[in-house]
């Protein structure tokens, strides 16, 4: 306390110097955000005069990026693959995580061994083999393509398995005696004590496959077939000169997941604090 | 009957575990070794093995001026990226460590970067650095030509990268910082240690872990990139924003080049496999 009294002019200096340093920093950072917002009221001839605000504002351009043929579809697409895609994932990964916490059988460590080596290999790098599988499969332009490759995640099975594991077994002994099946344990029990993380696993999902680009462009020829991250730079608006309807659609795109993002973070913070 | 119970009994762990081990083996383990595999065999456009090609399928990526381009290109961009990104977050979270009456403002700013997607700032960027007449140019009264000229697109994919890892860095870093033993760095304040000694000496030292963690991922992300500059620049002007996944990109879904594809994609495992494999020892060793 007596420092902050005694404070001298150099350490005012600093102090300022790091608030203009944060604010700068502060402002670069909201900038692409804040000129999409700004700029989804242009006019064609606010984005050729280089504006920051519009003195017209037009709600039209809203209007005009929702009532693009393929708008609607690219959205349906997404919320349909990424919610599927998270259900499935989760049952999955929350069976694998169980058979590793609460059972014994032969060959668990070597099976769980191979399980963790996917960790290594990133999807990048077999594109595409995969693109060749889902193609065989006949998957291409299909949900179940768009999926096939985010439906299991070893990181988020080691994750489950940690939270699983802290909630000790005694749970588990109660239940087998009082004659309770493994699926009534894990649904009764292990996902109501484990809700945190299970939810995690769920909303991780749900926004990397949300938000996925290169994998359901690859799956997806047919403008009816693709997810709004992939559909989003095929609307055509700014090649017409529409410019203003793209950003609209950018906008409508980015503020659930703004709104998910201020919810969340909170709870995020928390999870990585540790005191 | 018992014999049957007891048949349920052992085989129920393995229907636990069949459908992650059957997506494993589908998505990853079989393509990963296929790719590996046919990376020294022949074969042909419609994926028939012709033969055994040994190293030949390495020595035709490695004689393809475009590839070696790109690996030059990549490098650069790993130069450019991973120190501007790992300083730039490491600044955001170092000035908003300590939790005041305002700071949760910048730190929702900081933050804000997860929310949006890939393809949505590369196409906000796609608009803001268009070329001569652009809002950057306007806004720094620059006259630079951004992704219509080669050293400008290079630049303008540099910062996209940095907003999209930007996010995600900052939280982890700043709240690195917050789970620090606040005790032990009042101890060394009361003892005379103070501003930039007290940063370097002390509170960065305590989280190098998390660095190092952030590090690691803008290096994978770096060596990885190929997304953004899809939308963004498709590798242009003049191939001179051509990485190593770009080309990969180009040459399997554009070109049809097994050769390189099976090639290029056994060479991206084996460093991912390394550098995953150097990261857990290290991480094994810290308690």
């Amino acid at each position: 306390m007596r420092k902050r009294v005694q404070r001298r002019p150099f350490d005012t200096f600093k102090y300022i110097l790091r608030k203009v340093i944060l604010l700068l920093l502060a402002v670069i950072v909201a900038f692409p955000l804040l000129y999409m917002f700004s700029s989804s009221f242009f006019s064609p001839k606010d984005f050729n005069n280089l504006r920051l605000f519009t003195v017209t504002p037009r709600w039209s351009n809203y209007a005009k990026a929702l009532g693009h043929g393929y708008f609607g579809s690219f959205i349906f697409n997404s919320i349909g693959t990424s919610v599927l895609a998270a259900l499935i994932r989760t049952c999955v990964v929350v069976l694998a995580a169980f058979a590793f916490t609460h059972l014994r059988f032969k060959g668990k460590n070597l099976i769980l061994g191979a399980l963790v080596l996917t960790l290594f290999v990133p999807q990048e790098a077999i594109l595409y083999q995969n693109y060749k599988t889902v193609a065989t499969l006949g998957m291409l332009n299909t949900w179940a393509g768009i999926i096939a490759t985010s439906l299991f995640s070893a990181a988020q099975m080691l994750l489950l398995m940690g939270s699983f594991v802290s909630h000790g077994m005694q749970a588990y002994d109660a239940a087998r005696i009082d004659g309770a099946s493994d699926i009534r344990y894990i649904w009764d029990v292990l996902l109501p004590l484990s809700g945190p993380a299970v939810l995690t696993v769920m909303i991780q999902t749900l926004i990397t496959t949300f938000n996925n680009y290169l994998w359901p462009l690859l799956v997806t020829n047919r403008p009816r077939s693709r997810t709004i991250q992939v559909g989003i730079t095929m609307l055509g608006f700014s090649e017409s000169g529409e410019t203003g309807a793209q950003m609209a659609a950018l906008v409508m795109v980015t503020v659930p997941f703004l709104v998910i993002m201020a919810l969340a973070k909170k709870r995020i913070e928390t999870a990585l604090i540790s005191k | 009957m018992k014999n049957a119970s007891n048949l349920i009994h052992r085989t129920k762990p393995y229907l636990f575990v069949a459908p992650a081990v059957l997506l494993a083996a589908l998505f990853c383990w079989f393509p990963a070794l296929k790719g590996f595999l046919e990376s020294f065999l022949t074969v042909n456009q419609a994926g028939k093995v012709l033969g055994f090609a040994g190293l030949g399928n390495y020595r035709i990526l490695f004689s393809d001026k475009a590839f070696l381009s790109s690996l030059k290109i990549t490098g650069l961009f790993i130069v450019l990226f991973v120190p501007a990104n790992t300083f730039l977050t490491l600044l955001a979270a170092s000035l908003t460590r300590r939790k005041s009456r305002h700071s949760s403002v910048p730190e929702y700013i900081f933050f804000s970067p997860v929310a949006i997607s890939l393809s949505a700032y590369s196409l906000l960027f796609k608009e803001l650095f268009r070329g001569k007449s652009s809002v950057i140019n306007r806004i720094l009264g620059l006259n630079s030509g951004w992704i219509t000229e080669p050293a400008g697109a290079m630049v303008t994919v540099v910062i996209l990268g940095v907003f999209l890892d930007f996010g995600i860095d900052y939280i982890l870093l700043m709240c690195a910082f917050r789970s620090t033993d606040r005790n032990v760095i009042e101890a060394a304040r009361m003892d005379g240690a103070g501003g930039w000694r007290l940063f370097f000496d002390m509170e960065l030292p305590l989280i190098r872990e998390t660095v190092l963690v952030t590090v690691f991922l803008a290096l994978k992300d770096a060596i990885l990139i190929s997304a953004p500059i899809i939308i963004l620049t498709e590798g242009g002007p003049f191939r001179s924003t051509e990485t190593i996944m770009f080309y990969y990109y180009v040459e399997a879904f554009k070109s049809g080049n097994r050769a390189v594809q099976n090639s290029l994609a056994s060479l991206v495992l084996s460093l991912a496999a390394c550098a995953m494999a150097v990261y857990n020892i290290r991480r094994r060793r810290q308690p």
